[in-house]
């Protein structure tokens, strides 16, 4: 179910106009934050949007406090880091509030849990790893400022304060959000209001040339751009299938231009794929604007990454991609310049028989 | 087995595939890293994973996979489902976790689509 | 069962722990996202992973598994080791894949 909410939790971000993967440059972000909040700004203007879904109304009608959970553990800034362990360990809770004489002095968690345990310093107190810089939400916000706020953030909670007494009253966790909205929303959150993504379908094809004997295949690739990833490959796939080429062959060229495609869309700004082939090779070349790889020698190593987490958690960034690539090609060239990019060149050549 | 057989092991619910079920599959590989996927499975091989993203039926399409199964009762999405059923892939679920779900097929039969890592990698 | 038996049965290489190959394994694990391993995985449970670095380590500490089978021919980094060894956490590699190490440690557990 965690998943099914989440999903209907992107979703949600993405009928606002937000990125759902909170992946965009800091400038997109800000930008598309913007976008997200004017029109709660100016009540007006909500009329204006296409279309107002019930999930929308609902984000603004509901309070954080509505949704919240209320049924909280809290530590104290005396607790030791251990002891901290059993309490997430028995009460299976990723992180807590930390409160002095009922007031949120700061927030703990599994991450800070594992940095102590990886340092070996478990005997230290709470008050000395904790956050200190907490970003709270009031009782008495909107859910959707609740939703902005988590994907400007990126944490999975945040903790609930009173506004008068700025006592603490719970913690929102996006699955509280989701739940809160699919109760009052009842069913079928996913019928017509996921509709707006159709508009990719034009970036396939940006430039196909074909002949009988060889044919050359071109496409841009937006950095931080989940949603199409792979739709090109696929027809890159048919193509090369169309050519003739043995299906072995073309699990290669597809592997290597999907995780091509992925290090472009997880590291860069932006880039472009292009695929040659005819009777007896075909030659990917990947380039991209970005920050460039440091070190090459250690990007080819099998699953070293510096890959986010979220990305990890999409299932990819594990310190594959360059490897896997490198294990599609007959031979593999890679330049790259920190600051301004990397291009990447493969050949597959074609063993088993030519293509046509 | 067929498809139809791992379902009842697995006491799986169908989200794409119901006139797939018939088909004959023999081995299996289990991850929650794509590149995992993409480095080591085979086609034809069922595929058992946590994650539910597009990107998985992405990959399965790639390397030719003959189904999908998610596990730990996840929901996929409703743009995954979609993709399924566009690319013609077979989309299961199944309440198990990842450990019974292998342990389960694996009792009766199927095997891990390569022996070694390191052996047969040539695409 | 204990973790010995595993290790004797799937014929794994043991890279650290060897003196805690006594404990019992009560349930497995397979998993390589960490949140999921954190959230589902319960104490007692022989953890099988790809992944090798070294946080891989404190979620078996906090969970407290048995110890970690890394798979696919994974092995652990020099800082990996390093934790084990003072969290006091087994680690075994095997070149299978993880299917195949599950369904033999499921077949072991289930006889």
């Amino acid at each position: 179910m965690r998943e099914g909410l989440l999903a209907a939790l992107k979703r949600l971000a993405l009928m606002r106009g937000l990125s759902s993967e909170r992946l965009k440059g800091e400038k997109q972000l800000r930008l598309r934050t913007l976008t997200f909040e004017l029109p709660y700004k100016q009540d007006n203007q909500v009329t204006q949007d296409k279309k107002i879904t019930k999930t929308q109304e609902l984000v603004y009608k509901l309070k954080v406090k509505d949704v919240m959970t209320t049924d909280i553990v809290t530590v104290s800034p005396g607790n030791t880091m251990n002891e901290l362990k059993e309490i997430l360990r028995i009460r299976r809770i990723a992180g807590t509030p930390v409160v002095e004489n009922k007031r949120l002095v700061g927030v703990i968690g599994i991450d800070d849990l594992i940095r102590c345990l990886s340092e070996g310093e478990m005997d230290a107190t709470v008050g000395e790893k904790m956050t200190r810089k907490v970003e709270v939400l009031y009782g008495d916000e909107p859910l959707a400022h609740a939703v902005n706020k988590f994907n400007q953030y990126g944490f999975g909670r945040f903790p609930v304060i009173e506004r008068k007494r700025g006592r603490l009253i719970g913690i929102l966790t996006k699955s509280d959000m989701v739940t809160g909205l699919l109760k009052r929303l009842e069913i079928a959150y996913h019928t017509e209001e996921f509709r707006h993504n159709n508009n990719n379908e034009n970036h396939v094809f940006n430039n196909i040339v074909m002949d009988k004997t060889s044919f050359h295949f071109q496409y841009r690739v937006n950095g931080q751009d989940f949603k199409v990833a792979g739709e090109s490959i696929y027809k890159l796939k048919q193509i090369l299938s169309q050519l003739g080429f043995p299906p072995p062959i073309i699990r290669r060229a597809t592997i290597a231009a999907y995780e091509a495609e992925m290090n472009i869309i997880i590291y860069s700004y932006g880039g472009c794929i292009s695929v040659s082939a005819d009777y007896d090779h075909i030659t990917l070349e990947a380039r991209d604007t970005g920050p460039g790889i440091a070190n090459i020698e250690q990007a080819m190593r099998q699953g070293f990454s510096t890959a986010p987490t979220w990305v990890q958690e999409l299932g990819f960034g594990a310190g594959m991609g360059l490897p896997n690539i490198r294990k599609c090609a007959d031979t593999m060239d890679i330049e790259s310049e920190v600051g301004k990019g990397t291009h990447i060149k493969i050949v597959i050549k074609n063993t088993n028989g030519n293509g046509k | 087995m067929t498809l139809s057989e791992a379902k009842e092991i697995l006491d799986a619910t169908v989200f794409v595939g119901h006139e797939k079920l018939e088909m004959e599959v023999k081995t299996a590989f289990s991850a929650d890293l794509m590149s995992d996927v993409l480095a080591f499975a085979k086609e034809n091989s069922l595929l058992l994973t946590g994650l539910t993203n597009p990107q998985v039926v992405r990959t399965a399409d790639m390397l030719d996979i003959a189904a999908i199964i998610l596990v730990r009762g996840k929901t996929p999405p409703d743009e995954t489902v979609q993709l399924a059923r566009e690319l013609n892939i077979p989309l299961l679920s199944t309440k198990y976790i990842l450990f019974e779900t292998s342990g389960r097929l694996h009792a009766r039969g199927i095997v891990g689509c390569i022996e070694k890592v390191g052996v047969d990698e040539g695409a | 069962m204990n973790l010995e038996f595993i290790v004797g049965e799937l014929k794994l290489d043991v890279r650290c722990g060897e003196d805690k190959l006594g404990r019992k394994v009560r349930g497995g694990y397979v998993g390589d996202l960490l949140s999921d391993v954190i959230g589902n995985s319960s104490e007692g449970d022989i953890w099988v992973t790809r992944q090798a670095h070294q946080n891989i380590v404190a979620v078996a500490s906090l969970k407290d598994h048995t110890g970690i089978i890394l798979v696919n021919g994974s092995e652990p980094d020099s800082d990996t080791l390093e934790k084990a060894i003072k969290e006091e956490i087994p680690i075994m590699v095997s070149e299978l894949p993880g299917f195949e190490v599950v369904g033999k440690i499921y077949k072991l557990m289930h006889t």
